[in-house]
């Protein structure tokens, strides 16, 4: 490393390390504990990356509004629609910290495209796109995007020089000017070699621990689902392992062995818990991430989902505010899933309903009574057909039965895909 | 070596030879260390270079970083070195069948372009002759790098601000064209020299220990009891391991009529599940047919008949078969100890050999003593420059 690159480094983990002190759990329970402005009652809209699809309307990716208040006129409906040119496959967003930003990124073309959606949430507003990723940092599929201060992390999932699962962190400014990148561990750490694969991130600034999970690169996620179950090399090309970082300095401490893909991490947001949680999409299992009373963690296997030899595949998680239920959403036979999670060593599945045919995304609002679901995992992995249904449901929970709200049909409506949501609410009220 | 290796023999009608030395050691000039050694040829016939596209550095360099550069692709996603990576013998270990631009399926398995001067005809169905020509290919596949025509690369190619300068430099003043792009392409495939084996020099470097007893023994039994040489020649003073023909061994016929019921997946290390053939269809496009050189013939002797692939480097080049369906050498050994697969073309060569168990691990040990002495630097020399990321 050169020597401004360390000093720049040190910067960063010192600009962390301040920021820390204030960090506070927050938000519709899973994005970033450095998000401001949380929305503790009623959203006023779903926003909904979208993945454009040859043939229909425009086949772009777009940002797609839905307003999702009740008491609204428009309830229900598609509000507004901002297609961002191309197919990129649209995957994951996030806001920046000031809830200001909604950063929307391209698992194929790494573009990341940045969103007002503060001053007005009703019609999100294109600001720019950043493509510089894969020359800054060599890294290509922007995933996950997870509000630092001041700064976004992100984590890729392949990289540019052969498309596979090695990839690492990069963080961007919040206008957007690359900061700094990291790469996913790999050889030995500990006892575990890392993998050098990437997912999602979940940090606990209390306990200055960051979370990493690992899924695949761009061969896997970009080819069909169909081509690839029958390829054993492509097979054997997933994530493995998920890693413990010191959060400050920004290095992994631990590697923990975890087969079959973990992907979506979740720390409980109850400020007594002391552990995380996450699912395991090929082998179908929930794993706990928890203390290992020598001052590090470990990673334990808790709970099957469904029948793991009919690979339900797992992907989208939902934990509740108060960390005691976690949805589950499997892709494979349709349904959403409760899990309780009273006690977490042992989740027990208490609920379960078909909401389509095929099923990725799942949220919940901060009260949980408010639960949403899209159809698209990813362009060439969903179904084909007519089991490729492709809509945003949203259900109300009385904590018994999920009872459908609304939908929108995003085949009818011309738009594509639905992946991602994100709430907002009109002039960051309800904080 | 000797010098003999550079001598001019068997010249093709209409192509000079051209002794690639002279223009090897230009390199090493132009670029200080780690160009490949000329002696990396030891055991490989001399190089024809065609006389209206002669070998130069510029003109390598510039094919390199074409090679390398994902900018030639609409989405900027795809280059040719996406397929053909280098730390993975110039073709790619981590799939068995391709992926193109936005992930779409391309029937085919890689092959290495180590060597690829060497070949007579390209493409696993031989369909194309030129290396000139070979890159439309790939460059306007709707499933490989999808360019919508020769003129739209011609455009982002003189539109790239780093590619100023290098065409007229390279090629006496004159700017990019679809047929420079080639001929530098080109020119790069032709240093990807990966002879210099430890079978090349026992056979023709006179070095009686570069191989094992196993080793040598596999050697034997190739070219003997196994009849692998009848496809995969090897002469007196060189050798590529192929015929430059076409063969069925049952592989793509048998993906034609036997579609498992069952598929099995390993979803984790030692986790295998398995797939109905139903369900499996759910989630899958469309199968695509394969029929091999037939396609190109339309002569039905020559359906799911594939070219012989060279077997140079071949401990560098897995999967194998031109559908990747073999994950290691011992498989494929196996296939052939079988006899193939049998099918009404199957190729008259083939039959069961009644190896044993240690006659299939010489030929394994032989097979992998087939690497080049060249192919690590000729990695490093890829990577050295970034192009276009
Ligand atoms: C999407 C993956 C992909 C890309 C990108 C790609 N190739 Fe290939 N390449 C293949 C496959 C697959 C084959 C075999 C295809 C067939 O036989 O039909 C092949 C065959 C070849 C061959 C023939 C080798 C032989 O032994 O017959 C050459 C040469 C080659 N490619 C060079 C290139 C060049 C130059 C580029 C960039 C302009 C390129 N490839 C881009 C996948 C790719
Ligand atoms: C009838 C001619 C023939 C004979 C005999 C033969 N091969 Fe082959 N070999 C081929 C052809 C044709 C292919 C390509 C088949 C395909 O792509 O499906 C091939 C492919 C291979 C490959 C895979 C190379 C790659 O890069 O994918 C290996 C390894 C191989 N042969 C080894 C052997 C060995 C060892 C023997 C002797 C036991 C042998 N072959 C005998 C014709 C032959």
């Amino acid at each position: 490393m050169s020597n401004p690159q360390r000093i720049r480094r040190r910067t960063i983990a010192a600009a962390l390390a301040a920021a820390f002190a204030g960090a506070a759990f927050a938000d519709e329970t899973c994005n970033s504990p450095y998000t401001a402005r949380l929305i503790k009652g009623q959203e006023d809209y779903v926003h909904v990356w979208t993945l454009g699809v040859e043939g229909v309307g425009d086949g772009s990716d777009k940002l797609v509004t839905i307003d999702a208040n009740p008491k609204s006129k428009g309830y229900g409906k598609v509000v507004h629609s901002h297609s961002v040119g191309g197919r990129g496959e649209a995957h994951h967003m996030g806001f920046t910290d000031d809830r200001k930003h909604l950063w929307a990124g391209g698992l194929d073309d790494s573009k990341i495209h940045i969103f007002d959606v503060g001053t007005d949430p009703a019609k999100p507003k294109f600001v720019k796109t950043i493509a510089d990723l894969a020359k800054q940092t060599g890294f290509v599929g922007p995933h996950t995007f997870y509000a630092m201060p001041g700064r976004m992390l992100i984590q890729s999932l392949s990289n540019a020089k052969d498309h596979g699962g090695k990839t690492g962190m990069a963080i961007y400014n919040n206008k957007g000017a690359f900061v700094a990148k990291y790469d996913m561990p790999e050889g030995e750490v500990g006892v575990v070699k890392g993998d050098g694969y990437g997912y999602d991130i979940a940090i606990n600034p209390r306990k200055n621990v960051m979370l990493t999970s690992s899924f695949a690169g761009w061969n896997n996620y970009m080819m069909d689902m169909g081509k690839m179950v029958k390829d054993g090399e492509a097979m054997k090309r997933f994530g493995a392992t998920m890693a413990a970082w010191d959060l400050k300095a920004m290095k992994p401490k631990q590697i923990f062995s975890v087969p079959g893909s973990p992907l979506e991490i979740r720390w409980s947001l109850n400020p007594k818990d002391k552990w995380a949680i996450t699912a395991t999409a090929l082998t179908s299992k929930l794993w706990l991430i928890k203390p290992d009373g020598k001052g590090g963690w470990q990673a334990k296997d808790v709970a099957t989902i469904g029948d793991p030899s009919k690979i339900p595949l797992p992907v989208d998680i939902s934990i509740s505010a108060d960390g005691k239920g976690l949805w589950v959403n499997t892709f494979m036979d349709g349904l959403t899933r409760y899990f309780d999670l009273s006690n977490p060593e042992a989740p027990k599945e208490t609920y379960t309903k078909k909401t389509g045919k095929q099923v990725n995304m799942v949220s919940q609002s901060w009260d949980g009574k408010r639960v949403y679901i899209t159809s698209s995992l990813l362009a060439n992995w969903d179904k084909k057909g007519d089991d490729n249904e492709q809509f945003l449901r949203a259900f109300h929970w009385d904590g018994k039965e999920l009872k459908p709200a609304f939908e929108v049909d995003f085949n009818k409506e011309k738009l594509g895909r639905a992946h991602h949501m994100k709430f907002s609410a009109k002039g960051g009220k309800k904080t | 070596m000797t010098s003999a290796r550079w001598s001019w023999r068997r010249m093709p009608a209409g192509v000079s030879v051209v002794v690639v030395l002279a223009a090897l050691l230009a390199l090493v000039a132009c670029e200080r260390a780690a160009a490949p050694d000329h002696s990396a040829a030891l055991g490989l016939p001399p190089l024809a270079v065609p006389a209206d596209n002669p070998l130069t550095p510029a003109k390598v360099a510039l094919g390199r970083k074409l090679f390398f550069d994902r900018r030639l692709s609409p989405n900027r996603t795809m280059s040719c070195a996406m397929c053909h990576v280098p730390e993975q013998g110039f073709t790619a270990h981590e799939l068995a069948t391709s992926v193109g631009i936005q992930g779409r399926s391309v029937r085919r398995n890689a092959p290495s372009v180590l060597n690829v001067a060497w070949q007579k005809r390209l493409f696993h169905d031989g369909r194309e002759i030129t290396l000139e020509d070979q890159i439309w290919g790939p460059l306007l596949s709707a499933n490989e790098m999808g360019n919508p025509s020769m003129g739209y690369v011609v455009e982002r190619v003189r539109g790239i601000e780093d590619y100023a300068g290098l065409f007229e430099a390279a090629f006496g003043g004159e700017g990019a064209s679809a047929g420079r792009i080639g001929a530098a392409i080109a020119s790069y495939e032709r240093t990807l020299t990966a002879g210099d084996s430890r079978f090349d020099r026992w056979r023709y470097g006179g070095e009686r220990s570069a191989l094992t007893a196993l080793e040598q023994r596999g050697f034997k039994l190739f070219s003997g009891k196994a009849r692998c040489v009848s496809c995969h020649s090897v002469g007196e003073r060189d050798a590529l391991f192929t015929d430059h023909g076409f063969h069925n061994t049952g592989i793509g016929w048998a993906r034609t009529y036997l579609t498992p019921e069952r598929t099995r997946v390993e979803l984790a290390p030692g986790v295998y599940a398995e797939i109905d053939r139903r369900t499996l269809a759910t989630f899958s496009e469309p199968s695509v047919r394969d029929l091999g050189r037939y396609e190109i013939t339309l002569d039905p002797r020559d359906r799911w008949a594939y070219k012989t692939p060279s077997l140079r480097n071949v401990a560098l080049t897995a999967p194998y078969m031109h559908d990747g369906s073999f994950a290691t050498l011992e498989s494929v050994i196996e296939f052939y100890d079988r006899g193939g697969i049998d099918n009404p073309d199957k190729s008259a060569l083939l039959a069961p050999l009644g190896l044993t168990g240690e006659e299939r691990a010489a030929l394994a040990a032989f097979l992998r003593t087939l690497t080049g002495s060249a192919v690590a630097a000729l990695v490093e020399e890829a990577r050295r420059t970034p192009s276009g990321r």
